[in-house]
């Protein structure tokens, strides 16, 4: 089963867009778990991703984690697939990370 | 997806790009980019006012009497907002006192 790891300043905002992925997951019949953190359980959550999708507003964060985590899947959530809470879109950017 | 939501949605994603944006032009700075520190947080400006528009979009709702309702979602874009602000303003004089001990070290 694929872990996708969602990553936001408080881990609230992107719980909303975590719900919307899970269910267009549901429809696609595929296996996999979505959870939204905060910055602050990065280093607990990370090494069990197989991919991490960080929020606009923690964006700043990608060199330094994709220095800590070299080996690992770590991407941006578009500004506005974010804004507009499109979740078919980042699920489908976070499928395409792990092909 | 509707109203109040989805422009929190958009608040959050627009002010937190550009608190982003902010906090990269300073670590842009710390490297002695200073040109590209400075075209970082004229863009991160453009960005916030998008979100600052937004939530002038539930101001002007309230004004015209459809009183929102206030979740903890609001309060959040708004505590984004507020912080995407404050980064802004402290960005600016970052990347001046980075440039200021630039030509000290020299």
């Amino acid at each position: 089963m694929k872990n996708i790891v969602l990553i936001c300043a408080a881990g609230m905002s992107t719980s909303l867009l975590v719900e919307k992925m899970q269910r267009c997951a549901k429809d696609d019949n595929y296996d996999c778990q979505i959870n939204a953190y905060s910055m602050s359980e990065s280093t607990r959550v990370i090494p069990d991703a197989d991919v991490v999708l960080l929020g606009p507003q923690v964006r700043f964060n990608l060199a330094k984690l994709k220095v800590q985590y070299p080996d690992k899947k770590i991407v941006t959530i578009d500004m506005v697939l974010y804004g507009t809470m499109n979740g078919r879109a980042v699920l489908d950017v976070a499928k395409k990370e792990m092909d | 997806m509707e109203g109040v939501e989805l422009i929190c949605f958009q608040i959050i994603a627009s002010v937190g790009t550009a608190r982003s944006m902010y906090i990269e032009a300073i670590q842009e700075a710390k490297t002695g980019n200073f040109e590209s520190a400075r075209t970082m947080i004229k863009e991160g400006g453009t960005v916030f006012v998008e979100g600052h528009h937004a939530h002038m979009g539930l101001l002007q709702n309230e004004a015209s009497g459809n009183k929102p309702e206030i979740g903890i979602l609001v309060v959040h874009a708004e505590d984004q907002l507020m912080s995407a602000e404050a980064f802004g303003i402290l960005a600016e004089e970052f990347v001046d006192l980075y440039e200021r001990i630039a030509k000290i070290a020299i």
